[in-house]
């Protein structure tokens, strides 16, 4: 608790970084801040090149289904393999400076945190433009599955980052689990169609189930594709999966955080 | 903890590991166990102390004595093996300024983020924003980014911000050097201030007069150990005196293993035994030196002195070809090449020295009174009337002064001081 009042006063601190965060990104580019927009539409592109025209998926609209789980994809993503540098990064303040480390982890999932909130602008434009519409009502629950998104982000960014410090390799790892871990949640298909493949093996299944980011983007697909309210019970594993996500992050930062200037 | 305590530090230990090639990825770590070899070495070994509510103390030693480790773990930036630290009330560092200052941000943003960093809400750094602009004297250049700034600027400014960060302790390492003279006043003044209003402060410093001038108390830490605490002006002249005592040691160990190296060397080497690696020598050796030594009041040859002591130079010299007459001069500068004293033996005795085929001229000085520091000499051996020099010899070899005189200058007078 006295930690968490201590990250709590240190709040200028985690608003400054984030600021100078988003602010030096594009720093230097001529696009600048439009990047933030271009780089999801890129993808976008890419991804609905290859699904809907080469390998014909046959989900109907592919673009849109695709979309409204790529931008909280790409959320986690960077959380992943840019959280677990952000120690590093910033060795010179941990070396010389105290301060909580939570901040670091924190304003950095921060700043990514709201990057994804501008690319939703993206979708949003892209959904009312298209006339796909959205559903206002299932829209409420929107914020709540990115909070919840949030905390597991964090999660992952303080476990990853706290240990990029005493294991260097896992910088290059990262973006291979990055990308196993993108084929291995429903981002570019349906749940449903795991579920037919994985049908005769329950186990299998609940090990899928189990994978934290798979709630999160069901979660999205429902509220903004199909424009329903979603799943309780889904919403359920959802918030579940990122307490205990969150929680071991944070006990694990908490533990190795005292070694940091000694091993930078 | 006592009431009246502002910090308190039980037994501390630390100990770091030392790695004597550390492999950091998994491979390395995996293949070559070798690599992660390393000793423990113990840099703290039980330090205790307390300090009162408003009270300064300076922790000094020589490099490496784990005061800064000290101040490193009052800070919590790196955790004790065992002890404990209890601290109460807010505290900010003056370890490192100018910390995440972004260069491409103006003075004014970069004060909101460094002051943030040492956990400043918004409102306090708003409330605290003209001090600091006034105190680091930048009013015309706060909006511009700090990369056009000097460094000088750079650290008054970065000093400003740490100063006015209205800490109820107050930890510094070694940063008072900042700006020109007429800042670092300043900021003394700032200093007693805070000190006046309250403030704890523990100062690491290898200055000990800025230590006298602030602190009440101060500890000399020696080899992770509290070797003497008290009042700064006594605690210093202990440190200092040992201090010498050791470099003293240190000195002529390194110096009895040149000569050693020397004599191994043998005629490999031009330059004769006595001579340090440093020397130049040239001339038509007619006449030369065969021995230059400097000798201390029981006639031992020594290259350290405590000020004021009796010092004798002894140039021996061989004269294989009967060269009739000769003067010999020799010069000290300070190693910053300030010419301390020259003389030669015409000017000394008022006559034209005769040469023996072998001979000795001594200089004695009753009171050799440098000030600390080091010393070369010069000597040289020429015709009376001018002409080629015989023998020319720089850097002969340093000799080196000590010192607990804290007076600066290059001699030190003697002088009385009374209230009239």
């Amino acid at each position: 608790m006295s930690s968490l009042k201590e990250i709590y006063n240190y709040r200028q601190m985690i608003f400054s970084l984030v600021k100078k965060e988003l602010r030096g990104r594009y720093k230097g580019s001529v696009l600048g801040f439009l990047w933030t927009f271009i780089n999801p539409l890129l993808q976008l592109i890419v991804y609905t090149l290859v699904f809907s025209v080469i390998m014909r998926s046959g989900i109907e609209k592919y673009y849109l289904f695709l979309f409204v789980a790529l931008v909280p994809w790409i959320f986690f993503s960077s959380a992943l393999t840019s959280g677990a540098n952000c120690i590093l990064a910033s060795q010179d303040l941990v070396k010389k400076i105290y301060f909580p480390r939570e901040v670091l982890p924190i304003a950095n999932t921060t700043s990514t945190f709201v990057n994804m909130l501008l690319s939703f602008v993206v979708v949003f434009v892209v959904l009312i433009v298209t006339g796909f519409g959205v559903n206002p009502v299932a829209c409420l629950f929107l914020p709540i599955i990115m909070i919840i998104e949030y905390f597991i982000c964090l999660g992952i960014c303080m476990l990853f980052s706290a240990l990029t410090v005493y294991l260097r390799d896992l910088q290059s790892i990262l973006s291979i689990i990055a990308m196993a871990w993108q084929f291995l949640t429903p981002v570019m298909y349906g749940q449903d169609m795991v579920e037919e493949a994985l049908s005769a093996h329950p186990f299998l299944m609940t090990v899928w189930n189990y994978n934290p980011t798979t709630p999160i983007i069901n979660a999205y697909r429902e509220i903004l594709y199909y424009k329903q309210i979603p799943d309780m019970s889904n919403m359920g594993t959802a918030v579940i999966l990122g307490v205990v996500v969150c929680l071991l992050g944070w006990f694990v930062f908490g533990k190795l955080q005292k070694g940091f200037a000694e091993e930078l | 903890m006592k009431p009246e305590n502002a910090i308190e530090v039980r037994d501390l230990k630390k100990s770091f590991k030392v790695y004597f090639d550390k492999g950091n990825s998994l491979k390395e770590k995996a293949i070559h166990k070798k690599r992660n070899r390393y000793e423990i070495r113990e840099v703290l070994k039980g330090i205790s102390f307390e300090v009162k509510k408003g009270e300064a103390i300076g922790l000094i030693g020589h490099n490496g004595c784990g005061k800064s480790t000290t101040l490193k773990l009052l800070t919590k930036i790196i955790y004790p093996d065992s002890g404990s630290i209890d601290m109460c009330g807010r505290v900010s560092s003056l370890i490192e300024l100018g910390a995440g200052f972004h260069p491409d941000m103006s003075g004014r943003e970069n004060i909101y983020t460094n002051a943030a960093i040492f956990g400043l809400s918004k409102k306090e750094i708003d409330e605290r924003l003209d001090d600091i602009i006034r105190f680091s004297e930048l009013e015309e250049y706060i909006d511009n980014p700090v990369r056009t700034y000097s460094s000088g600027m750079y650290m008054r400014l970065a000093f400003s911000v740490a100063i006015n960060v209205n800490a109820e302790i107050l930890l510094i390492d070694e940063i008072l050097a900042v700006g020109d003279v007429n800042f670092q006043e300043k900021c003394f003044d700032k200093l007693k201030d805070i000190k006046r209003a309250g403030t704890t402060i523990v100062i690491v410093s290898h200055s000990l007069d800025q230590v006298e001038r602030i602190c009440d108390r101060s500890y000399w830490i020696d080899e992770g150990e509290i070797r003497a605490e008290g009042d700064p002006i006594s605690v210093h002249e202990a440190y200092l005196t040992a201090m010498n005592q050791s470099m003293q040691e240190r000195l002529e160990k390194e110096d009895a293993e040149v000569m050693e190296q020397h004599k191994k060397l043998g005629q490999a080497r031009l330059m004769p035994v006595f001579c340090s690696d440093i020397a130049e020598r040239k001339g038509t050796f007619d006449v030369e030196f065969s021995d230059i030594k400097a000798l201390n009041s029981i006639g031992e040859k020594k290259r350290t002195f405590h000020s004021g002591e009796a010092v004798r130079l002894r140039f021996a010299y061989k004269n294989p070809n009967h060269v009739p007459q000769a003067n010999i001069k020799f010069s000290l500068y300070r190693d910053d090449g300030i010419l301390v004293y020259e003389n030669n033996y015409e000017f000394a005795t008022g006559k034209v020295l005769d040469l023996k085929d072998e001979g000795e001229v001594n200089v004695e000085f009753p009171t050799f009174g440098y000030a600390k520091g080091t010393y070369l000499l010069n000597a040289v051996m020429y015709p009376p009337g001018g002409g080629e020099v015989f023998d020319e010899i720089n850097n002969v070899f340093k000799i080196t002064v000590f010192s607990e005189e804290r007076a600066m200058g290059v001699y030190l007078l003697e002088n009385h001081w009374e209230e009239a």
